[in-house]
């Protein structure tokens, strides 16, 4: 047994000399260096079997992710509010609901409770919690004349931000902004600011969600402009922060594998040596959602 | 107590007066619809009413009162749950993926019942039906609550499936299954097949109205399929948005995106726990578990209590949606089951952690 450590420890050394693997365009990388190929390993002075290699993972930089607030129509069916991080004209441009806004406490009127826009793109992203979510809701107010407006008073925007992560549905943060409508004034955007939540920081996200609530005295301002008025941009990373290495062991499928220790651009992992005969090992590095190609070596292991 | 054990003797003394009713059984059959949020009360949806008890149907977002009785036939005593996710991972079966997600399993959503079923045995809400038993050599068997009820899952990506699946084929599925896993106490045991998106019954297409159903598999309906299966028809209810429970609990788009998978699996398998034999009067003999007189199940009298379509979160009424907590320490939300012993005998809907103050 203390032999075969000792193996072992040889072998993660001469891993951690291996020249850095340049990042393969689309993903992650790995090569197998231990076992070299076609080496024949005694089970009898290596119990454990030493693997190790390197992998190349992208580095993560600071940047800004620009969702617009789409929507391809207006009170029917195929509405479809969402945020893509594309823009253009959208169909839905200046939707409100004035007919069946619903008028609350006080004469207030709630244009019609709330609006989800989930991300169709630009996912998964990672997320910088340390900077703040910003964007813009641009409010319309109708026009009655050339220059007059129908909304006056005071206007309530409230939007919460929602994250898919790992399958379940987490609050990112929310803000509530007021806007003084005038006659005179028909078009107000809305700047808003979300610190998100720190238990999210760097986390790989899914999906996106945010939720406008518009709140007022009229029925006849709230209206949200779109094809490129609306967004928000999110603090986020060029690359997740999550990056493994998986060996598996005559297993292509990589069901039964087991994760490798990392350090720097060299991983490394004992498993028990298998039994006598030809073998095929085989490395697969992840980096957040992506996995990269797998990297494979035969070796034969002997009495 | 006492107030039970009368109704119980007035069900079987109700039986044998009005059992022509029930034996004209084999003209008209469906299985044991769940509605949805838009057609709760929907005579269509309901199989005719067992005698006649002034039960009216239920109001939308109400309990539907009156005690359930015992009808001879078998509950499952010790409960096994095999899930079969039929062609999730056969190509088309979703039109979309989600980054992070598997392709067969975009939304999370059978995840998310495998979850549900491993996690509810030994929950106070299903602990709620444990009142409920079955005959036999005049002993009462009581339902148990096992921690584990998890039979196991199959993703069955290999017997070809296909959009509007009739009934006979999802309970030749059943019996796929029952040949999957291996099951030899159908007594106890019941199988959900599970569909993806764009797989979907043909009755749930077609926008009959209701989430799921349930039913059993005797010669007479489903011809060629061994008899004897408890099974579910389960759809991919996220399509029916909040008509099948889309947000009904959850305010958050993601975090109520997945409400109504367990709350509508939740019904049609505590359903089937109570009443696995559907209903079903076969020769004269009822099969039935427990129900009530307007043929309405523990599932059924609950269903969607304290919900506006729509509208979250809901109104938080006695017996109305809730989250409650699994056995894994996380949160389902589900609909309350019908409590015969809730409310001091006279019953109502519990098991959601919102019972009303008098629980008897």
């Amino acid at each position: 047994m203390r032999k075969g450590i000792q193996a072992a420890a040889a072998l993660f050394g001469a891993a951690a000399a291996a020249a850095a693997v340049a990042l393969a365009a689309g993903g992650p990388s790995t090569t197998i260096s231990t076992p070299t190929s076609g080496q024949k390993v005694s089970i009898h002075h290596n119990p454990y079997l030493a693997v190790a290699g390197s992998a190349a993972f992208a580095t993560p930089q600071a940047q800004t992710t620009r969702f617009y607030l789409r929507r391809d129509g207006c009170g029917t069916a195929n509405d479809n509010p969402h945020l893509s991080v594309t823009t253009g004209t959208d169909g839905g441009d200046g939707c409100g609901l004035v007919l069946t806004s619903v008028a609350g406490p006080g004469g207030t009127v709630d244009q019609a409770a709330s609006v989800d826009y989930p991300s169709v793109d630009g996912m998964p992203l990672t997320l910088d919690s340390s900077r703040t979510v910003t964007g813009t809701i641009d409010l319309n107010s109708i026009s009655v004349a050339d220059g007059v407006a129908a909304g006056t008073g005071l206007l309530t925007v409230t939007v919460d931000l929602e994250a898919l992560y790992q399958g379940n549905g987490v609050e990112v943060g929310s803000d509530s902004e007021t806007v003084l409508l005038t006659p005179t004034q028909t078009e107000y955007p809305v700047a808003f600011s979300i610190q998100p939540t720190g238990t999210l920081d760097r986390a790989d996200l899914s999906g996106l969600d945010l939720r406008v609530h518009v709140e007022g005295p009229f029925v006849a301002g709230g209206f949200i402009a779109n094809s490129g008025k609306s967004w928000l941009d999110a603090p986020s990373w060029s690359a997740s922060f999550a990056q493994s290495v998986a060996v598996s062991l005559d297993d292509p499928t990589f069901a039964s594998a087991v994760p490798a220790r990392l350090s720097g651009s060299s991983w490394s992992v004992a498993v028990p040596t298998p039994a006598i005969g030809k073998h095929v090992v085989y490395a697969q590095a992840s980096q957040g959602f992506d996995t990269g190609a797998p990297a494979s070596r035969s070796f034969t292991v002997t009495r | 107590m006492t107030k039970r054990l009368s109704l119980v003797a007035t069900a079987i003394l109700a039986l044998a007066l009005y059992g022509g009713s029930a034996s004209a059984d084999q003209a008209v059959h469906h299985p044991l619809y769940m509605p949805d949020a838009a057609h709760v009360g929907d005579p269509a949806l309901q199989p005719p009413p067992v005698c006649c008890a002034p039960v009216g149907p239920p109001v939308a977002g109400e309990p539907a009162p009156v005690n359930m009785a015992y009808f001879g036939g078998h509950v499952q005593v010790k409960p096994k749950i095999y899930l079969v996710f039929w062609g999730w991972g056969v190509p088309g079966a979703f039109d979309h993926t989600t980054p992070g997600m598997p392709a067969n399993d975009p939304d999370g959503a059978a995840a998310r019942m495998t979850a549900f079923i491993k996690a509810m045995g030994g929950t106070a809400w299903a602990g709620s039906q444990t009142q409920y038993y079955e005959t036999v050599n005049g002993q009462n068997v009581h339902i148990q609550n096992p921690t584990n009820v998890f039979g196991g899952a199959w993703y069955d990506d290999t017997n070809p499936v296909h959009d509007n699946l009739s009934g006979l084929e999802l309970a030749q599925e059943a019996q796929r299954a029952v040949a999957h896993f291996g099951i030899t106490d159908l007594h106890d045991s019941q199988v959900v097949i599970a569909q993806p998106q764009k797989f979907n019954e043909a009755g749930f297409n077609g926008g009959v109205g209701y989430c799921a159903w349930h039913d059993y598999t005797q010669p007479q309906y489903y011809p060629g399929v061994q008899a004897g299966i408890s099974f579910t028809n389960m759809p991919y209810v996220l399509n029916m948005g909040t008509s099948c429970g889309q947000n009904s609990v959850n305010a958050g788009y993601y975090a109520g995106r997945l409400d109504g998978f367990s709350i509508v699996l939740g019904h049609e398998v505590e359903e089937t726990i109570t009443d696995p034999g559907a209903e079903d009067v076969i020769d004269g003999v009822n099969l039935g578990g427990w129900y009530d007189y307007a043929a309405y199940e523990n599932g059924d009298k609950c269903a969607w209590v304290g919900y506006t379509e729509g509208v979250a979160p809901p109104s938080t009424v006695p017996g109305g949606l809730a989250n409650i907590t699994g056995n894994d320490g996380k949160q389902y939300p589900v609909q309350s089951l019908w409590s015969n012993e809730s409310a001091g005998g006279a019953g109502y809907c519990a098991g959601a952690g919102d019972d009303l103050p008098v629980t008897g």
